[in-house]
């Protein structure tokens, strides 16, 4: 059964489509990440699952019930929001049970249930302070807490660590998705950093305009991605855009405006104008001359315009035919490009990705 | 019910009240202002009221009116500029000079007289202005063979009283606009070679003259329309529009008249409001 | 900034706390002075707060103006907050109506909104008397109950209402947990402030109040235009650590110099 499911949804403000036709359906204990960039629609979607946002069409259910009906109290949902949105006049125990004094739970049970939330986001003691008294971090862990409390049937987080500094923000990754594990709660969360939403989600859906441009596991979406947002916006790519000018041993031959040749095992009818992928990391540099196979392999070459090193790799941008492409060359050997210096980039056919533009 | 007759019924019910209190207290008195203006008599106790331009087209020939009225804007701007021009000075050291707890006591002890009941600040001038009032005694107990000394009942004591009424107001607005701007813009400037006059001429003054001019419109108006102050410390001076019009409402019993002046002033008034009424919107804003 | 300029800079603000001061400071020290003509030196005494004491009109007068401004705070806290409330939550015509009758008395002269009101009031058969003074204290007070609230409301956001209704808080449950809590030194300070508007209230008071009965700022101005005595002194003395008192602590509840 799916625990969010979202079918044709579109919102308009005015005559600007925040939401255009969105369908997608969350699994059970899935943590599941919305992507895209501010104005993308990501939002808008989760606030319309909390309720907040009045679909103009189409429906949103959660665990199998529509709930366009339910007031956003009775959604039976779990948010945190992004500056957190705790209350600040109660203490850290008050905010966590709020949820369940409003729902006129026993004291005990109340009391009960904190502790086991603060246990579970390692703040135990911490009951009788006031979020003020507390850091970022902590202040993000009771909000998480205080979102978990009432058991609800999904959690919605709002860019859930956009408030933290860097540092913070990586060992919250790994505790945010340990404590969803253990608790094995449906999640949707929103993001516009594409390195959380690869570590978080088990699928992410990248959002773009309103509309959902690729819905997939993190590295499906990295290594085929479907359009060439989706392409650029996860990872980085290089593009190509040539016209198919044949196919055979398995492969497609794509022709590019200066009369060089590159391959992919994507099929595509001869004729056709296409734009390919290619992520800078599939790219080999090397000397020109050394490459073998010929007709398999792709290798275009390039000037070297630019280098920049970054510790571990160094990014090299080669003009390849009036063509800006970024490489990245992992710094494992001596071997170093000069400024000018003519290079073939190589890559296997498959890494070629024919993208919609 | 529906949702957008809730919606209605809230709307309703929560601002319904003031709208109606407003209405009886603010609409309509001031729409009733304006037609009596009109009328030869208030249409009280079967009195029969006729319609007249008299009371305006007065205000125009009768050189009393217009003389007094030129005497209140006059009032009115003396009291704004030296509001100003001791006031900048003082917001401008609060908003950069000092720092911490001190400003913050500081600001509200300058605050503070603007807060409490200006009558009895007003009154309380009285005793240091007068003949053998404190400033006449100070002075006398220095130079022994001064004049004699009384500032008590001049025009000079109108404008004394109404500047320190009104100063406070004029350093809030004015700090809270300095206050606004920040360090890295002057940082900014320096940087880029400019001098202090520069920086103060280029960067500070104009990020801080909404607040100025806000300051010098509040306390224009309010000052236009004073009475009880030159009443209190003018004596002979204290003929302004002001007191004129307080006049026909307690003392000739002229209604009619002291609509049309108060029509008049009130003129004044929207007129500078509209003048200034893109940097004023922020200060009087009630959303 | 230099040592010679910081000295100078504090110079000029103790000249102004000095200019603004002074009097007031007077005025108290010569409440206490035995001489009726402010005679020095200075004999500490009583006397006219004995007499004030006795001052049948004043203290008349005095009750008039504390219960008009604690009905006046009652009416115009709880229509202000409404106001404040539904301007917050709401988007509808009329709107931008009502806050416009919301400016005229915080910018007029009150000369002119208290000639109008009394012109107005005496026409419809209202009439004079302290409950023409209390609705017009009410005009005036409203607008600042509304601008206090309603910055308070502005600056909570709705980002705490949002998540106690995901926490499963109704309507009433969300008021009364979250947004009266968080709302509440806003109420007290708007409280304060519309206390003192009418208590120190004198240009509308002036005009409305019938003959014989007044409010305190009207029987000290009709005293002070009549010759006065040192008992004016007194009272003023009063009225003014009042209202500081009351200002004080409006500050407090307003976060008054912004928060740090």
């Amino acid at each position: 059964m799916s625990a969010v499911g979202i079918s044709n949804v579109a919102k308009y403000y005015g005559k600007v489509a925040a939401l255009d036709d969105v369908s997608m359906t969350v699994q059970d204990g899935e943590f599941f990440g919305l992507l895209g960039p501010s104005g993308g629609g990501k939002t808008t979607l989760l606030r319309a699952i909390a309720g907040f946002v009045e679909p103009d069409r189409g429906e949103i259910t959660i665990a199998g019930k529509a709930v366009s009906n339910i007031p956003i109290n009775k959604r039976d949902i779990g948010m945190m929001f992004q500056n957190y949105a705790l209350f600040p006049h109660l203490t850290v125990a008050e905010n966590i049970g709020f949820g369940l004094s409003v729902r006129h739970r026993p004291k005990a049970e109340i009391a009960e249930r904190v502790r086991q939330l603060l246990e579970l986001v390692r703040l135990s003691g911490f009951e009788g302070r006031k979020p003020k008294q507390m850091s970022g971090g902590q202040q993000q862990r009771i909000a998480l807490a205080r979102a978990l409390s009432t058991n609800p049937k999904v959690l919605l987080l709002d860019e859930p660590l956009g408030a933290l500094d860097k540092k913070l923000r990586e060992e919250m990754q790994f505790e945010l998705k340990q404590i969803q594990r253990d608790v094995g709660i449906t999640t949707v969360f929103v993001t516009h950093d594409q390195e959380e939403a690869l570590t978080l989600s088990d699928r992410i859906a990248i959002m773009n305009g309103g509309r959902v441009e690729q819905i997939g596991a993190p590295r499906d979406i990295y290594e085929r991605p479907r359009t060439a947002f989706a392409a650029s916006f996860l990872g980085t790519a290089n593009f190509f855009e040539g016209v198919v000018s044949g196919r055979g041993d398995g492969v497609t031959r794509i022709e590019l405006p200066d009369g060089q040749a590159i391959f992919t095992t994507d099929e595509a009818p001869a004729g056709a104008r296409v734009t390919a992928a290619v992520r800078p990391e599939k790219l080999l540099a090397g000397p020109v001359g050394a490459q073998g196979q010929e007709g398999r392999t792709n290798t275009i070459q390039g000037r070297v315009m630019a280098e920049v090193f970054a510790g571990n790799s160094v990014t090299y941008k080669v003009d390849a035919g009036n063509k800006p492409v970024t490489v990245f060359v992992q710094n494992r050997t001596d071997e170093r490009f000069g400024p000018d210096q003519t290079i073939a980039l190589t890559w296997a056919p498959y890494h070629t990705i024919l993208v919609a533009a | 019910m529906t949702s957008s007759a809730r919606r209605l019924r809230a709307i309703i019910g929560l601002s319904g009240p003031t709208a109606l209190w407003l209405t009886v207290t603010v609409v309509l008195p001031l729409a009733a202002m304006l037609v009596f203006s009109f009328l030869t008599v208030v249409p009280v106790g079967g009195r029969e009221a006729a319609f007249t331009l008299k009371h305006y087209t007065d205000f125009f020939t009768r050189p009393l009116y217009l003389t007094n009225a030129w005497r209140s804007v006059r009032l009115g701007l003396e009291v704004t500029f030296f509001c100003a021009l001791i006031g900048y000075p003082a917001a401008y050291i609060l908003a950069k000079a000092i720092k911490g707890r001190w400003r913050e006591a500081l600001l509200l002890l300058i605050v503070l007289p603007f807060w409490s009941n200006s009558l009895v600040r007003t009154f309380s001038w009285t005793m240091v202005l007068s003949d053998n009032g404190l400033l006449a005694r100070t002075i006398h107990g220095i130079l022994p063979f001064a004049p004699s000394f009384d500032l008590l009942y001049t025009y000079p004591a109108i404008v004394i009283g109404l500047v320190q009424s009104y100063l406070p107001y004029m350093i809030l607005t004015c700090y809270i606009s300095l206050q606004a701007i920040e360090d890295s813009l002057t940082e900014a400037a320096y940087s880029l070679g400019a001098s202090r006059f520069d920086v103060f001429r280029r960067v500070i003054l104009p990020l801080s003259l909404p607040g100025l001019i806000a300051g010098s419109v509040l306390t224009f108006v309010p000052v236009l329309g004073a009475f009880m102050e030159p009443r209190i410390l003018g004596g002979q001076q204290a003929i302004m529009l002001g007191t004129l019009i307080e006049n026909q409402f307690t003392a000739s019993f002229n209604w009619p008249l002291g609509a049309a002046l108060g029509f008049i002033m009130l003129a004044i008034v929207l007129l500078i409001m509209g003048l200034f009424y893109p940097v004023l919107k922020k200060h009087i804003s009630v959303n | 900034m230099n040592k010679a300029s910081s000295a100078l800079s504090g110079l000029y603000l103790l000249l102004i706390l000095f200019f603004l001061y002074i009097p007031i400071i007077v005025m108290m020290i010569m409440s206490f002075n035995r001489s009726e003509l402010y005679l020095l030196p200075f004999e500490f005494d009583l006397v006219w707060y004995q007499q004030l004491a006795q001052n049948d009109q004043l203290i008349g007068a005095a009750r008039n103006s504390i219960v008009i401004a604690l009905v006046n705070t009652v009416i115009a806290t709880t229509l202000g907050t409404l106001t404040a409330l539904c301007f917050a939550r709401y988007e509808f015509r009329g709107k931008r109506v009502l806050q416009g009758m919301l400016v005229p008395t915080l910018t007029m002269p009150w000369l002119i909104t208290g000639t109008a009101m009394l012109m107005f009031f005496f026409w419809s058969g209202i009439g004079r008397g302290l409950h023409s003074i209390l609705l017009g204290h009410v005009a005036l007070s409203l607008p600042y109950v509304v601008i206090i609230v309603g910055a308070r409301l502005r600056s909570l956001g709705v980002s705490m209402e949002e998540a106690a209704a995901t926490l499963g808080a109704n309507g009433w449950q969300t008021f009364w947990r979250v947004t009266a809590p968080l709302m509440a030194p806003g109420i007290v300070a708007a409280a304060l402030f519309a206390f003192a508007i009418s208590f120190d209230q004198f240009v509308i008071s002036y005009f409305l109040a019938p003959v014989g009965t007044s409010t305190l700022p009207v029987q000290i101005y009709s005293a002070i235009r009549k010759g006065f005595t040192p008992e004016i002194n007194a009272i003023s003395t009063i009225i003014i650590l009042a209202s500081m008192v009351l200002m004080i602590g409006f500050a407090r509840f307003s976060k008054f110099g912004g928060e740090r």
